[in-house]
């Protein structure tokens, strides 16, 4: 789940087949509220009559504990992907899958399956049940993912267990989503009951940006994985420095998926430096082992192009998200059957031509044909609106893109200043944007103007703007340099560069003389003959099937 | 001394210690020492924005205007806008780290004139930065390199923030330009550089070699 929200509120009749018993841990802040709502699901929770696992789900769980145990990777997998969310789509749309404690009998009490099942519980009760997680649960889940961790980090040697990679990449992704989702639900104070807020003064501990810290470091740190990807990009074998636990599939995987997470989490914090010092030893331009987790991929890019944007890397920016776009473009329909997944690469796409579009209004350049056509279908209209000036299409722009910005410390819960709390880490990523957009505002214009010529006296531009010639030689001067970004050119750090100005239009001053440089460029008619090369030999193919 | 600070720091910076409180107190007196020895190091003061967004107890304006203020001397580069994105934005609108906003804007946007006035009137904008206005010619120069072929002399000199006749040529010296007969200054021949370009498509043979065989 990388989803950045909630499913939307539906309610749905809750199905009365079954109840539920008590969490765990009954905190005594759980009676009567005098909110009928909030009182239902309390006695909905805590009816004493005991619930019988229904047999279709009993045998999928024995079945799914079976081949867990028995470590048919294959079988895991397709548990995973197909039989939970059939039955998931089945029986627990909007309702949470049975409690754990009617699960472990079934399964002989496994400690490492019930830690298993209890995540799969909580991140299906995240993304699918109405009310959305209660705070116990949120805590609950939190201390599943302790157990999880330590199960995995503090063992003797390495764990003898194997799991899909795109779960354990849903793992790490789902524990800093409800890290996300915590601190949101934290900052927002008016909305509390003094006895929640009791609650989350008395537990500062549970969901702190340390601990989430903490455990990436160490799973990083375990899995020796920057030395492996250092050693992977020279062309040596990865292995030879993975050391006891790096060795297995199972830690590799985990160390390098926590760097992603890394690199979101900073990013969520506002450290753009740091997101994209954690991938210093990734090599993006190589075709790598770990990149076959197209989630994993396209939150990478994301994460990264956004850093970028930030840094006014544009060049860079551009260039990731046009690799991915097109990498979405031309996988797309691999995850068709997979409706929550597609879903969540449907909004990412829209979120990075959003973000693509804001680019290359500030820094138009040439990009792949395909994926320009499709901004300009999509987009067009919004970006002639950037580069009118208005600052509002920027802004209702970027906070349909940007992440969910968060304040990685709880709110002072008694000041008076809270109304604004929650907000305020989304407002000053916002601020920093638009300072940046304002700086730059008149250079669209000024760029217009320039395309129409090839020299241009400054007096006469001048005259075109309604200003002088010095203040005009100020605007030129801040558009060469605004057009002038770091780019990445070799190694493996994606901080490093050299400045290039590679935008549409460059121009030089001599004398009173402004020299202007276009590019113009050609149509392109390779892709599309290609495409349909291509798509005749498929219709051909097809015809001599039916026709045999 | 700076450079064995460095070192030290590095290594305090290395995996979660980062985030160790405790580290502040050094750190702090590290970016004082950047300030009166100008030197710089973006990391370590990125970390102590960072703790300082840990821990918003231990915040302190002045550091923070400090840093910022180092940052603008690392231009072209964007390492003020880094260090920004880590400061709450209610501080933005409060001295001194107003103050240096400001700063920042003006140079951002090539307002150096109006940068100069500013600075002669309230010495204090620099934050105590050793070297600061000289880290602003280096920007100004930076971006006239960019943006003349040739320059008149008193432009130059005014952007430049009216510094002595000798004074200018000696940064026309560091960056090999050169006075022209009629007083202007020869930049650098920018029409080498900056010029249309016709982007066409090539299709290479290798790149289709594969269709062709395959459509055989």
């Amino acid at each position: 789940m990388w989803s950045e929200e909630f499913v939307e509120n539906t309610h749905y009749p809750t199905s009365g087949a079954y109840s539920y018993q008590g969490h765990g841990q009954n905190f005594d802040y759980e009676a009567h509220t005098g909110d009928p709502r909030q009182d239902l699901e309390y006695e909905r929770q805590y009816q004493p009559q005991s619930y019988i696992v229904p047999e279709v789900i009993k045998s999928f769980i024995v079945y799914f504990h079976k081949v867990i145990t028995e470590q048919n990777l294959y079988e895991i997998q397709n548990s995973y992907e197909n039989g939970f969310n059939k039955l998931t789509d089945r029986f627990f749309k909007t309702s949470p899958w049975p409690d754990v404690e009617n699960i472990a009998p079934i399964v002989n009490h496994d400690h490492l399956f019930t830690i298993l099942y209890k995540e799969l519980y909580f991140r299906h009760i995240y993304a699918r049940v109405s009310s959305g997680p209660t705070l116990d649960q949120r805590f609950e889940s939190y201390y599943n993912y302790c157990n999880l961790f330590n199960y995995i980090l503090n063992a003797e040697g390495p764990v003898q267990l194997e799991l899909p990679n795109q779960w354990l990449w849903d793992i790490i992704d789902e524990f800093i989503y409800q890290f996300q989702s915590f601190s949101i639900y934290r900052s927002k104070v008016q909305k509390k009951t003094d006895d929640e807020l009791d609650i989350l003064k008395k537990n500062p501990k549970i969901w702190n940006v340390h601990s989430v810290l903490n455990v990436l470091h160490s799973l990083v740190e375990k899995s020796s994985i920057n030395r492996q990807l250092e050693v992977y990009t020279r062309g040596g074998d990865p292995q030879s420095v993975a050391g006891e636990f790096g060795q297995h599939s199972l830690y590799k995987m985990l160390g390098y998926f926590s760097l992603i997470g890394l690199l979101r989490l900073h990013c969520l914090l506002g450290d753009y430096y740091q997101g994209l010092k954690v991938l210093e030893n990734i090599d993006f331009n190589k075709k790598n082992m770990y990149s076959r987790v197209p989630a994993c991929q396209i939150t990478t890019f994301y994460y990264v192009g956004f850093s970028y944007m930030m840094m006014r890397r544009y060049q860079d920016a551009i260039r990731s998200f046009s690799n991915i776009l097109l990498y979405i473009q031309r996988t797309k329909q691999m995850f068709q059957n997979r409706t929550s997944l597609y879903d969540q690469i449907s909004k990412m796409n829209e979120k990075m031509y959003t973000l693509l579009a804001i680019c290359l209004v500030l820094h138009p350049m040439r990009i792949d044909e395909s994926v320009h056509s499709q901004l300009r279908e999509k987009f067009a209209d919004k970006m002639l609106r950037m580069q009118k000036g208005e600052r509002d299409e920027f802004q209702q722009c970027f906070s349909f893109c940007c992440p969910k910005f968060l304040s990685p410390v709880p709110p002072n819960y008694d000041s008076a200043s809270i109304a604004t709390y929650s907000k305020e880490p989304f407002a000053l990523q916002l601020r920093v944007f638009l300072d940046e957009v304002n700086q730059q505002l008149l250079l669209p214009t000024i760029r217009s103007y320039l395309k129409l010529y090839t020299t241009l006296d400054l007096h006469k531009l001048a005259n075109f703007m309604d200003t002088d010639e010095d203040e005009l030689q100020t605007y030129l001067m801040c558009f060469k340099h605004k057009m002038k970004n770091v780019v990445w050119t070799k190694g493996t750090s994606g901080l490093t560069g050299e400045f290039q100005s590679a935008s549409e239009v460059d121009f030089y001053i001599e004398k009173d003389m402004i020299h202007i440089a276009d590019t113009k460029v050609a149509r392109r008619y390779g892709d599309f003959f290609i495409r349909q090369i291509h798509k005749l030999d498929e219709i051909v193919k097809g015809l001599k099937v039916t026709a045999s | 001394m700076a450079e064995a600070m460095r070192a030290t720091v590095g290594a305090l910076l290395k995996g979660i210690d980062r985030y160790n409180p405790e580290n502040l107190g050094t750190l702090e007196r590290y970016v004082e020492m950047q300030l009166r020895e100008n030197t710089y190091d973006l990391e370590a003061n990125l970390a102590v924005l960072k703790l300082y967004q840990f821990n918003p107890t231990h915040f302190q304006s002045n550091v923070a205007a400090q840093i910022l203020a180092k940052a603008l001397t690392n231009l072209p580069h964007t390492d003020f806008t880094l260090c920004k994105c880590l400061i709450n934005s209610e501080k933005h609108d409060v001295s001194p780290i107003l103050d240096v906003m400001k700063v920042a804007d003006l140079l951002e946007m090539c307002h150096f004139r109006e940068l100069w006035a500013r600075l002669n009137e309230n010495p204090n904008l620099t934050m105590g930065v050793i070297g600061f206005e000289d880290s602003v010619r280096k920007f100004v120069c930076h971006v006239v390199s960019a943006t003349y072929q040739t320059i008149p002399f008193v432009t130059l000199m005014e952007l430049l923030g009216n510094v002595s006749e000798s004074q200018v040529k000696q940064w026309i010296t560091k960056y090999g330009w050169s006075i022209q007969p009629d007083g202007c200054v020869f930049i650098t021949n920018q029409e080498e550089n900056i010029k249309t370009k016709n982007i066409t498509e090539k299709i290479t043979f290798d790149s289709v070699a594969g269709i062709m065989a395959a459509a055989r």
